[in-house]
C-alpha cells in the first residue's frame, strides 16, 4: 500500500513540477501585454480609521512605463506616471509633478505595481525579494521590500492573477494597515 | 676705502639672503581677488564685492561624481557626504538625501506652526480641520499612503508637506535614488559649504583634498571620476597651475636668458652678476609693499615681477656699453645719465599708480618704484665695483646690423610718412573696434582656464546654486526689519509670479520668518479646549478614529506656549546656510536678498521694484560696471604716468625733437601692439594694460639708448648690441609666457612679446639714424 502510494507520488511529481510557475515564466506571461484598462475597488483598513475606506476607479497601463490610477469615487484624484514623472491631479486643482526616483520609498511602491504589470523582473528585484507561487492559471507574486526605508513602512505586497491578468493587489503595511485592490482587467 | 670684490659680493649676497629670510617670515600674501578691486562706490557694488569676498557664495564647493551606475553613484554620494560631514572642514554638505537631513527635519517639525505661511486661524476652525481631515484621508488611501501614514496623526493640516520645499526646493536638481543627480542622470551632485572663506587658499586646499580622499574611499573611485568647482577650489587650482607653470616657464626663460647673456658677454662672472640687481629690486620692492600695506597681493607679486623685469636690462646696458678694457666706472660716466633716465621714466610712470586709492594699483606702483630704484642703484653702485674691466670681452666687430630693419634704409621723410600712415591705420582700426575693445566680464579677470569656468557654470546651473543674475534687495536697519522687508518683498514678488513676469524667487523669510510674523502665526493657534472642540466637530463626518490626532493636539499646544524661532537655532543646518546667504550684513544695516528666476524684462522689473521701494540688482551689469570703472581709472592713471614721463624727458633732454624721438617709437609700439592683439581676436583686460606698462618701460629704454649722443662705429654697434641683448632676453622670457595654458600669463606674454619687438624695431628706425656724433 505504502509502496503504491509512493509510486503514485513519483508518477505525479513531474506533472506537478511542470505546472509550478517560475518567476521568469510569470514575467514572460505578464510581458505579453501591450496595454490594459481596468476597473478597481480598493479597500483600505487602517488603525487610524473607524471603518474601512472603499475607493473605486480605473487603472490604465501602456508598455513600457506608463501607468495611471484614477480614483472616481468617493472623490476624484488621478495619479499618472510616465517614465520617471509622476503627475498628481485632484479636485483641489493641485497639479503636482515630481520625479519618481526622487523618492525611493514611492519609487519602490510604484515599481511594485508597474514592473509587475510590465513583467520586468530586474526592476522588481531592485526593490524586492521576489517569490512566485502557484500555477499559470492561478499564481501569486510575493514582494518583500529589501531597502530599510521601504521595509519600515511596507511589510509586503502580494499580487495575484491568472495568466497574464492581474486580479488582486494586497499591500500589508508595517503598521498593520492593509489595502486590498480587486481588479477587473481588460487586456490589449 | 675699497672692499675687495669677493667681500663685497659676499656682503651683497648675505644682505639678499637676510632680506629673503625676513620676507619669508613676515610676508603675508593675499590671493583674494576682491582686494585687488577698487573700493566700490555704490551700495550695490559694495554688496557685490562683499558677497565675493566673504559671502556664502565664496565658500561653496560644487561636487560632481560620474562614471558609474546610478545606484552606485547614489551610494557613493551618501558615503561621501557622510565622510565630509565628519571631517569638520565643512559647515554643511547637501546631496538631496532627506535621510541625512534629520537636523533640518527635526527643526521644521518642531517649528512648523511658526514657519508655515499657511498657519491662519481659519485653518484650525471646525471647517478648516474638516477639510484637512479629508485631505489626510485621501493621502492615506493614495499610492504613497504607507509612507505618509506616520505624519498624519502629527500633522493633519499638512504643514510639513508645505515646508518640505525648504529642504528640497522644487527647482533644485532632480533626485534619483534619493540623492541629487545631473539633468541627464549620469552624475551625482553635491554642494558643500567650507568653514573657511573662499580666499583662504590653504584651508580650501585642505577641504578639496578631503573631498578627493573621501571620493577615493567611496567605492566608485575605480571607474568613476570626480569634478570640483567653486571659488575656493578654483583659487587652489589657480595657485597650483600658475605656480607650476611659472616655475616651468621661468626655468625655460632663465635658461634662454642665460644663453643669450653668455653668448654676449662670454664671461660667467658677468652673467652671474647680471642677476643681482633684479633680485635686489624684487626683494626691496616686495619688502616696501609688505611694510607699507601689511600684506602683498598675489597679483601684485605676479605683475610686479613683470614690471621689474625691466631691471634685468640695466646691467646689460652698462656691460655692453663698456669699451674693450674700459673700467665700468668710466663707462658709467658716459652713459650713466641715460641709465638714470631709463630708471626714472619707469619710476615716474609708476608714481601715478602709487598714489591711486585702489589698494591693488597702489601696491603695484610702490613695488615698481622701490624695485626699479633699487635695481638701478645696485647696477650703478655695485656692479662697477664687482666686475673688473677684464671681465667683459664683448665682440662687437662684425656684428650683423641688428635691429636696423628695412624701415631704417628708407630715407628720412618717407620713413616718417610710412610710420604716420601705419600708426594712423592702427589708431583707426582701434577706434573702429571701440565698442569691442574691452572685456569687462569680471569672470574673465580671473585667470581661470575656460574649461574650469564652463564646469562651474554647468554645475551651478544643475544645482541651482546661488549664481543668479538678478537679486531683489530689501534693506533695513536691523535683522528683524530686514526679515519684515523680505516678507513684503515676497508678497510683491508673488504678484509678479502670478502676472507672469517672473518664474520664481527665494527669500530669507521663508527660512526664518520675522518675529512679528511668527508671533502672528503663534497667536492664530487656538487654545487647547477650542482646538479639541473644533477637532471633535470635524471628526463627526470623517472615518478617522477619535484618538488618532492626540499628537497634533499636543504639538499645537506646545507651539502656542513655545518661544519664537531665532537665527541661532538654524546654525549648522542647510536652512542656516540658505539664510546666511540671503540675509546679509551691509554696513550698519542688513539686506535681504531675493534671487530671482526667469526674469522676462530686467529693466522693466527694475523700474517696478524701485517704485515699490526695493532695488533690483543686476549682478552681471554691476560687476561689468565695476570692472570698467576700474579700467577707466587705471587708464587715466596710466595716461597721467605717461604725461609725467614726457615731462621728465623734456626736462632732461631739453629738446622737443629729442623727446619726440624717444616717446614716439614707444607710443607707436604700444598702439601697434594693441591693434595687433585686436587683430588676433583678443579683447583687452587689465592684464594687457599692465603688460603695456612694461612695454612702455622697456621700450623707453631702447629709445633712450638709441637716441643717446654717441660716436658712430664701435659705440653705435655696442648700443645695437645692448638693445639686441635686452630685447632678446625680454622676448625669450615673454615668448615662454605665450606658451602658457593660463589665460592671464598668455595675455601678458603676447602683449609684451609683440610690444617689445615693435618698440625695438621702431626705436632703431627712428631714434638711431639721426644722432650725429657728439664726442
Amino acid at each position: 500500500m505504502r509502496v503504491a502510494l509512493s509510486l503514485l507520488l513519483l508518477a505525479a511529481a513531474p506533472q506537478l513540477a511542470a505546472q509550478a510557475l517560475t518567476s521568469a515564466e510569470l514575467m514572460r506571461e505578464l510581458a505579453k501585454v501591450e496595454a490594459s484598462h481596468a476597473t478597481f475597488v480598493e479597500t483600505k483598513r487602517s488603525a487610524l480609521l473607524k471603518e474601512p475606506l472603499v475607493t473605486r476607479g480605473t487603472l490604465a497601463y501602456r508598455r513600457p512605463a506608463s501607468i495611471e490610477k484614477h480614483v472616481l469615487q468617493p472623490y476624484n484624484e488621478r495619479f499618472a506616471i510616465e517614465g520617471d514623472v509622476l503627475t498628481l491631479e485632484n479636485r483641489r486643482g493641485r497639479k503636482l509633478k515630481t520625479s519618481v526616483s526622487g523618492a525611493p520609498g514611492l519609487a519602490a511602491l510604484i515599481e511594485g505595481i508597474r514592473a509587475t504589470r510590465a513583467g520586468d523582473l530586474a526592476a522588481l528585484e531592485r526593490h524586492y525579494e521576489v517569490r512566485v507561487e502557484g500555477r499559470r492559471e492561478r499564481w501569486t507574486l510575493l514582494l518583500r521590500p529589501t531597502a530599510d526605508e521601504v521595509a519600515r513602512h511596507v511589510a509586503s505586497i502580494t499580487v495575484s492573477g491568472t495568466g497574464s491578468r492581474i486580479v488582486r493587489v494586497e499591500i500589508e503595511e508595517a503598521s498593520g494597515d492593509r489595502a486590498v485592490m480587486e481588479i477587473q482587467e481588460e487586456l490589449k | 676705502m675699497r672692499l675687495p670684490r669677493f667681500a663685497l659680493l659676499g656682503l651683497w649676497l648675505l644682505a639678499l639672503a637676510a632680506g629673503a629670510a625676513w620676507l619669508h617670515g613676515h610676508l603675508r600674501v593675499q590671493t583674494e581677488m576682491t582686494v585687488f578691486l577698487p573700493p566700490s562706490a555704490t551700495p550695490a557694488q559694495r554688496l557685490l564685492v562683499g558677497q565675493l569676498r566673504e559671502g556664502v557664495v565664496s565658500r561653496l564647493m560644487l561636487i560632481e561624481m560620474a562614471g558609474a551606475t546610478a545606484p552606485e553613484l547614489a551610494r557613493a554620494s551618501r558615503a561621501l557626504a557622510q565622510r565630509l560631514r565628519e571631517s569638520g572642514l565643512f559647515s554643511s554638505v547637501a546631496n538631496g538625501d532627506l535621510a541625512a537631513m534629520a537636523a533640518e527635519r527635526d527643526l521644521i517639525l518642531a517649528h512648523r506652526y511658526l514657519l508655515s505661511p499657511a498657519v491662519q486661524a481659519e485653518r484650525f476652525s471646525a471647517a478648516g480641520l474638516a477639510a484637512a481631515l479629508q485631505e489626510s484621508l485621501e493621502l492615506l488611501a493614495s499610492p504613497a499612503g504607507a509612507l505618509l501614514r506616520p505624519s498624519i496623526p502629527l500633522d493633519p493640516t499638512g504643514e510639513l508637506r508645505e515646508l518640505s520645499r525648504l529642504m528640497l526646493p522644487s527647482d533644485g536638481p532632480q533626485l534619483r535614488h534619493g540623492v541629487w543627480f545631473g539633468r541627464d542622470g549620469s552624475s551625482a551632485l553635491l554642494v558643500a559649504e567650507t568653514r573657511a572663506p573662499g580666499f583662504d587658499v590653504e584651508a580650501q586646499a585642505r577641504a578639496a583634498a578631503a573631498v578627493r580622499e573621501a571620493f577615493a574611499a567611496s567605492g566608485v573611485a575605480c571607474c568613476g571620476a570626480i569634478a570640483l568647482a567653486g571659488p575656493g577650489v578654483f583659487a587652489v587650482q589657480m595657485r597650483d597651475a600658475i605656480e607650476a607653470e611659472s616655475w616651468r616657464l621661468s626655468l625655460a626663460a632663465a635658461v634662454l636668458v642665460l644663453l643669450i647673456l653668455a653668448a654676449a658677454y662670454r664671461s660667467a662672472a658677468a652673467v652671474g652678476v647680471c642677476a643681482l640687481p633684479v633680485a635686489t629690486g624684487l626683494l626691496v620692492g616686495v619688502a616696501a609693499v609688505a611694510l607699507g600695506f601689511g600684506s602683498v597681493h598675489g597679483i601684485t607679486l605676479a605683475f610686479g615681477a613683470t614690471l621689474i623685469g625691466e631691471a634685468v636690462d640695466y646691467p646689460s646696458y652698462l656691460l655692453t656699453s663698456a669699451a674693450p678694457g674700459e673700467p665700468l666706472e668710466r663707462t658709467l660716466e658716459r652713459m650713466g645719465g641715460t641709465l638714470r633716465l631709463a630708471v626714472l621714466t619707469t619710476i615716474f610712470g609708476a608714481a601715478a599708480m602709487a598714489f591711486s586709492s585702489f589698494a591693488g594699483l597702489a601696491q603695484l606702483g610702490v613695488l615698481t618704484i622701490a624695485g626699479v630704484a633699487a635695481a638701478g642703484l645696485a647696477t650703478a653702485w655695485l656692479l662697477p665695483a664687482l666686475l673688473p674691466a677684464s671681465a667683459i670681452r664683448l665682440k662687437t666687430r662684425g656684428l650683423p646690423p641688428l635691429l636696423t630693419p628695412l624701415l631704417a634704409r628708407i630715407p628720412g621723410p618717407a620713413r616718417w610718412v610710412a610710420a604716420a600712415v601705419l600708426l594712423a591705420a592702427a589708431a583707426g582700426f582701434i577706434a573702429s573696434r571701440q565698442d569691442r575693445l574691452w572685456d569687462d566680464d569680471l569672470a574673465n579677470l580671473s585667470p581661470l582656464p575656460e574649461a574650469a569656468k564652463a564646469l562651474d557654470r554647468r554645475l551651478r546651473g544643475e544645482l541651482g546654486a546661488p549664481d543668479v543674475r538678478y537679486l531683489l534687495v530689501a534693506r533695513a536697519a536691523d535683522r528683524e526689519a530686514a526679515l519684515q522687508a523680505s516678507e513684503a518683498a515676497a508678497r510683491w514678488l508673488q504678484d509678479r509670479v502670478q502676472a507672469g513676469t517672473l518664474a520664481g524667487f527665494d527669500v530669507p523669510s521663508s527660512y526664518l520668518p520675522s518675529q512679528r510674523t511668527q508671533a502672528a502665526r503663534r497667536a492664530a493657534l487656538p487654545d487647547a479646549a477650542t482646538l479639541e472642540r473644533n477637532l471633535a466637530a470635524a471628526l463627526k463626518g470623517s472615518p478617522f478614529r477619535a484618538g488618532t490626532f492626540a499628537p497634533f493636539l499636543r504639538d499645537v499646544a506646545r507651539a502656542r506656549g513655545g518661544v519664537l524661532l531665532e537665527a541661532e537655532a538654524l546654525a549648522g543646518t542647510a536652512l542656516g546656510l540658505k539664510l546666511s546667504g540671503l540675509l546679509v550684513r551691509e554696513g550698519e544695516g542688513w539686506a535681504a536678498l531675493a534671487p530671482l528666476r526667469g526674469v522676462a524684462d530686467g529693466a522693466g522689473l527694475s523700474r517696478e521694484a524701485r517704485a515699490a521701494g526695493f532695488e533690483l540688482l543686476d549682478l552681471k551689469e554691476e560687476s561689468n560696471r565695476l570692472v570698467s570703472g576700474y579700467r577707466d581709472q587705471s587708464l587715466w592713471l596710466f595716461a597721467l604716468g605717461f604725461a609725467c614721463i614726457a615731462a621728465l624727458l623734456a626736462l632732461s633732454l631739453r629738446s622737443a625733437t629729442r623727446t619726440a624721438r624717444v616717446l614716439l617709437p614707444v607710443a607707436g609700439a604700444a598702439l601697434l601692439d594693441v591693434a595687433l592683439l585686436l587683430l588676433m581676436g583678443r579683447a583687452l583686460t587689465l592684464f594687457n594694460l599692465v603688460a603695456l606698462l612694461l612695454v612702455i618701460g622697456v621700450g623707453l629704454n631702447y629709445a633712450l639708448f638709441f637716441e643717446r649722443p654717441q660716436a658712430e662705429g664701435d659705440e653705435r654697434a655696442r648700443t645695437r648690441l645692448a638693445v639686441a641683448v635686452c630685447a632678446a632676453s625680454t622676448l625669450a622670457v615673454f615668448g615662454c609666457l605665450m606658451l602658457s595654458q593660463t589665460p592671464v600669463l598668455r595675455a601678458i606674454g603676447e602683449t609684451v612679446f609683440f610690444g617689445c619687438l615693435l618698440a625695438a624695431a621702431l626705436s632703431a628706425a627712428f631714434a638711431g639714424g639721426y644722432t650725429r656724433k657728439s664726442q
